[in-house]
């Protein structure tokens, strides 16, 4: 370490840097993060690009009635992938290593470390869905309007700011770095295989069915299907806005008050310990 | 003016009391080390007054306010606070340059990343991930990001943990200019060394309390009876039994109550021996000695 002279270090009256810029590098560096998590990439686009392929190889897809809810699917299946399973995942290593606390005692404000993860988060998952979008468009032959990008577009957004909510939410009930990816595969699973994201389940429970439109990733499929499949009318269904919203509204209301930013302690440790982090006082 | 205000500071998980009636200032500009050996009390306190914290009861004030809320100055408050944690935590996927920048941009009037760069002398590494550091390296990176916003007040918590004695020597420099330059120091630390080459002002913690608060000379004199220190020459005679009690690794430590008889003793035996007395010293405890008889008595006398 040099002696350049550290004088003149504290000074009087700073003014702090604008949110807006601060922001902007937040979302920038948190996507590079996400970019560069090899798993983001094989989850998000790789595996469903593939299935995109295999699905596109049959004959009876090349209408659009028959290829938009497969398509809505795998688009579903990267959205809950990205913003669900790995951004929860990141967060609770994040968490569990300590890099949160860091940030909890930054001149960065709470809200805005959360706010660039979700829009980087919601970012990446959008540039997946278009490149999938593209794919299939390729592959399949099927047109697409441009109200129908639109439509895809806010349904992946909408879609993706609930999932990324509900993941955080999720964390402060995962207890350790090594019980993330379970815990949240156990939610993940169910979520994309139940809600048909590699086709419908016609054999299911009724009340299972109504249940699954009312969590995030049937919606999603339902409003990109539809807004596939009908040239004009309204990006999405209300209900499907609603139950979007909703998770989205909610669970970052709940993640407020529940979130935790510290790594999980058991009891015994805090009682022979000191301090929330310290190994040794 | 005092940058840090502690007055008595209780902490209690349960049952369990982390920290008990703790007080004390630290006047800004001050390098204060806080000593104490495992579970005495130390980050905990270090971690209130960071604002990870709440305290069971007590008042803590650093730079005028409390550091769990910032009070009305928030953003700006935090802005003047460097930490350096016990434990490295760093975002991976980023580089040591992209990482530096981010936090920079949190700061008004940042330093450059380059010139933190030269201070933590990690230029060759700008472009690496933190992710394919070495364990030293990381730390250096977390020193960097404490000292990026050019903090009035510095927290560094066991912060050459890890390090090669070299890379303790240099950043010890850097505190040292840090502290030349304004900034505030409260640091805890396991090597007396370094609490006696940076401190001027060392707080013993033992099992939640502060046991002594003084100057490292003056803890030095605090820790007991003065020692004669000597080492034997190889193929030495035996000492006189009163002497060779002391005797480890061939070098004589001798806590003496009365210095002259003891001498005298010393003196007489290398007389009467031909041997040369050269490096013969007479003087305080060390500040480890003195530490540890402290932090000795300070967990008995709260048994």
């Amino acid at each position: 370490m040099s002696e350049i002279a550290l004088r003149g270090g504290p000074t009087a009256a700073r003014r702090l840097p604008a949110l807006a810029p601060v922001l902007a590098t937040q979302v920038r560096y948190q996507l590079t993060m996400l970019i560069r998590t090899p798993r983001a990439l094989i989850a998000g686009l790789i595996m469903p690009g593939l299935l995109l392929a295999l699905e596109a190889g049959k004959k009876e897809h090349v209408t659009m009635a028959a290829a938009a809810p497969r398509i809505a699917g795998l688009l579903a299946f990267s959205a809950v992938a990205v913003a669900f399973f790995i951004h929860a995942n990141a967060l609770v290593i994040a968490r569990e290593e300590g890099v949160l606390r860091r940030w909890r005692v930054s001149p960065l404000p709470p809200w805005a470390y959360f706010a660039g993860r979700i829009i980087a988060t919601v970012l990446l998952t959008a540039a997946s869905g278009l490149v999938l979008v593209f794919v299939a468009v390729a592959m399949t032959g099927v047109h697409l309007t441009g109200h129908a990008v639109a439509g895809l577009l806010a349904a992946d957004v909408l879609g993706a700011l609930a999932l990324t909510a509900t993941g955080i939410a999720l964390t402060p009930l995962i207890p350790s770095a090594q019980a993330a990816q379970p815990v949240l595969m156990l939610v993940y699973f169910p979520l994309v295989v139940l809600s048909g994201s590699f086709g419908a389940i016609t054999d299911l429970p009724h009340w299972l069915t109504t249940a699954m439109t009312y969590l995030p990733a049937q919606p999603l499929i339902d409003a990109i299907s539809g807004v596939m499949q009908h040239a004009s009318g309204p990006l999405m269904s209300a209900h499907d806005m609603v139950v979007l919203v909703g998770w989205a509204v909610g669970c970052l209301l709940i993640s407020v008050w529940f979130f935790a930013w510290d790594p999980h302690r058991p009891a015994h440790a805090r009682r022979a310990g000191a301090s929330t982090t310290a190994r040794s006082a | 003016m005092n940058a840090i205000i502690v007055k008595d500071l209780v902490k209690r998980y349960g049952r369990f009391t982390a920290v008990q009636d703790v007080s004390f200032e630290v006047a800004s500009g001050q390098v204060t080390a806080l000593l104490g050996p495992n579970g005495a009390g130390k980050t905990t306190t270090i971690e209130i007054l960071e604002g990870f914290l709440a305290p069971t009861a007590g008042r803590v004030q650093v730079l005028g306010a409390n550091p769990r809320t910032g009070g009305s100055l928030g953003r700006a408050w935090r802005a003047k606070i460097g930490l350096v944690l016990q434990n490295t935590s760093l975002d991976a996927q980023l580089t040591v340059t992209e990482t530096l920048m981010m936090f920079g941009a949190l700061y008004p009037d940042a330093r450059r990343v380059t010139e933190v760069l030269d201070l933590i002398e990690l230029a060759p590494d700008a472009r690496t991930k933190i992710g394919a550091l070495s364990g030293g390296q990381r730390r250096r990176v977390d020193l960097g990001l404490a000292i990026i916003g050019r903090p009035e007040m510095l927290f560094l918590d066991e912060p050459t943990t890890g390090l090669d004695p070299e890379a303790r020597r240099r950043l010890w420099s850097v505190i040292e200019n840090l502290a030349a330059g304004g900034s505030t120091v409260l640091l805890t630390t396991h090597y007396m060394d370094e609490a006696q080459h940076l401190a001027s002002r060392i707080i013993v913690l033992a099992d939640g309390r502060v046991v002594a608060d003084a100057a490292p000379d003056e803890l030095r004199a605090m820790g007991g009876v003065p020692v004669i220190q000597f080492r034997l020459p190889p193929g030495s005679p035996a000492l006189p039994p009163a002497l060779s009690q002391h005797v480890g690794g061939g070098v004589l430590t001798m806590p003496s109550a009365d210095v002259t008889a003891d001498l005298a003793m010393l003196v007489g035996w290398a007389r009467e021996n031909y041997v040369d007395l050269t490096g013969l010293e007479v003087g305080p405890p060390s500040l480890e000695d003195a530490y540890l008889a402290l932090t000795r008595e300070g967990a008995l006398s709260h048994v």
